[in-house]
């Protein structure tokens, strides 16, 4: 069962081989780069004529950035507060927040995963990555590993909750684009 | 006639296989060590296959029949990007090497899209140097016949690959087409998926048959074992070659891979038993590849004579 709520997939012409594949290929990069979860919504539309590739989304709600407080627990210690760090996957970002906010002369690391810093203030809600903004960056990534690769001219439009994707041989036309926006309202709507 | 098997045991005691094989008067055409195991490609008589299947039983090694041992072919994407690599093409190479032959990926420069896939004088040049190609296309019929053109000009048997089912005889080009291996991002790991690549091998060895049927009705001069034993003997350089397969065998030559200038006249001077120079009996090329060079044997209605 797909992960998503919608997920279609329409190539023109006798290519029902193709559709089905792409869907497989399609379900493998998402879930390689671990995206599945964070796309409601999947639109798909190729035209081997043409030949073009369309990718249509709409992302589930936005994912928070990631605060100090996310990666580990903050306590008040003598002198300052201490953080106990339980996701060493974004060290670097925090003391890289950490040494923006305080200086590098206020942040000292004692152990691997303890960082102290001398301030009142506590760092609780400093903010230690964006996440939405890797999250985007990886989703990029995945459509230019989906579309096949002679499609070199892109066009991505991304909102906040949706992006729209086409990869083409030719230049994309303004005129092939509202073809393409017509295509996947209908595949909305079907 | 010489059978090609393919040995894999221990490290222990393999040069008795090694022994016994020579003393056969058969040909080791490749020695592949990985830590306590080894993998022997060899050509054995096939009247003393008996004597060898007897060693290996001692020695706990496994004997199977390699029939595309002494061939070299080349398996062909559209580029060496991230879209066919490295499920598809890989796993049909790692495949294809477990039968025996020698593969060569090769990822041609211009050959993605549908309308703007080229390819160019080199690149066909390169690909006529092997006995056999496999051509990896992706799901998309309408794309697989549209990229005919990318092998109408290879003269060897070229084998297609691709998602769709299409009948061979729609793609005259071609040698044959194996459908079920088209793009995919994961492994072939599924009985099925292994089947299509067990199909690859099928048509490959067909392919291969025909070309050795075809070189039968004029036999090359000396065949191209007894060639890559004589380089090897009298041109001990080629062993301190960093290629993995020093001495690539071909089914109508050898390549050696030492550079074409420095080498091509100790090659040429290369003497056989029956005191012939390789250079009278065999065209000395530079390859495409590398700098290397290339050892074409003449067939005897141009030599006049067999040995």
């Amino acid at each position: 069962m797909d992960p998503m709520e919608v997920f279609k997939i329409e190539v023109t012409g006798e290519e029902e081989f193709g559709a089905r594949k792409y869907r497989e290929i399609i379900m493998d990069i998402l879930q390689d780069l671990g995206l599945i979860r964070s796309i409601g919504r999947l639109y798909v539309y190729v035209d081997i004529a043409v030949p073009v590739f369309a990718v249509y989304g709409l992302l589930r709600s936005g994912i928070p950035p990631l605060t100090v407080k996310d990666v580990g627990d903050v306590m008040k210690v003598g002198g300052g507060h201490q953080i106990k760090i339980n996701d060493e996957e974004h060290m670097a970002d925090l003391l890289k927040a950490l040494w923006k906010r305080y200086g590098r002369e206020r942040v000292e690391q004692p152990a691997r995963d303890v960082v102290i810093i001398a301030s009142d203030t506590p760092p609780s809600d400093l903010m230690v990555t964006d996440m939405e903004a890797e999250f985007l960056q990886d989703l990029t990534d995945a459509l230019v590993r989906v579309a096949p690769e002679g499609f070199r001219n892109r066009r991505n439009v991304m909102t906040k909750d949706s992006f729209f994707f086409i990869a083409a041989e030719e230049s994309i036309k303004p005129e092939l684009i509202s073809e393409i926006e017509e295509k996947i309202r209908e595949m909305e709507n079907a | 006639m010489l059978e090609p098997v393919m040995f894999t045991g221990g490290l222990y005691k393999h040069d008795l296989v090694l022994e016994l094989v020579e003393d056969l008067g058969g040909y080791i055409l490749q020695k592949n060590v990985t830590q306590t195991e080894i993998i022997l490609l060899l050509l054995v008589p096939s009247e003393d296959m008996n004597t060898l299947e007897i060693l290996s039983r001692e020695l706990r090694g496994e004997l199977v029949r390699a029939p595309l041992a002494g061939t070299e072919v080349a398996v062909v994407t559209p580029t060496l990007a991230i879209h066919h690599l490295p499920h598809v093409a890989c796993d049909i190479a790692e495949y294809l090497r477990r039968h025996g032959s020698k593969t060569n990926m090769i990822g041609m420069a211009r050959g993605v899209g549908r309308e703007i896939a080229q390819i160019n004088e080199y690149e066909t040049a390169l690909i006529n140097e092997h006995d056999a190609a496999v051509f990896i296309f992706g799901n998309f019929e309408d794309c697989i016949r549209k990229k005919e053109h990318l092998y109408r000009n290879i003269s060897v048997p070229v084998i297609v690959t691709g998602g769709p089912k299409i009948d061979a005889g729609e793609l005259p080009y071609a040698f044959g087409y194996v459908p079920s291996i088209g793009r995919m991002a994961h492994r072939t790991r599924k009985s099925t998926e292994i089947g299509s690549l067990d199909n690859i091998v099928e048509v490959m060895g067909r392919a291969l048959d025909q070309t050795r049927a075809a070189i039968a009705k004029d036999p090359l001069t000396t065949s191209p074992p007894r060639v890559m034993d004589a380089v090897r003997e009298q041109v001990p350089e080629v062993e301190f070659s960093y290629s993995p397969l020093p001495i690539a065998l071909n089914l109508n030559g050898v390549r050696v891979k030492l550079p074409y200038g420095l080498y091509k006249d100790r090659i040429a001077a290369v003497t056989f038993d029956e005191g012939v120079k390789l250079g009278e009996v065999a065209a000395i090329k530079p390859s495409r590849m590398k700098d290397y060079i290339l050892v074409r044997i003449l067939p005897s209605s141009e030599t006049g004579f067999v040995f």
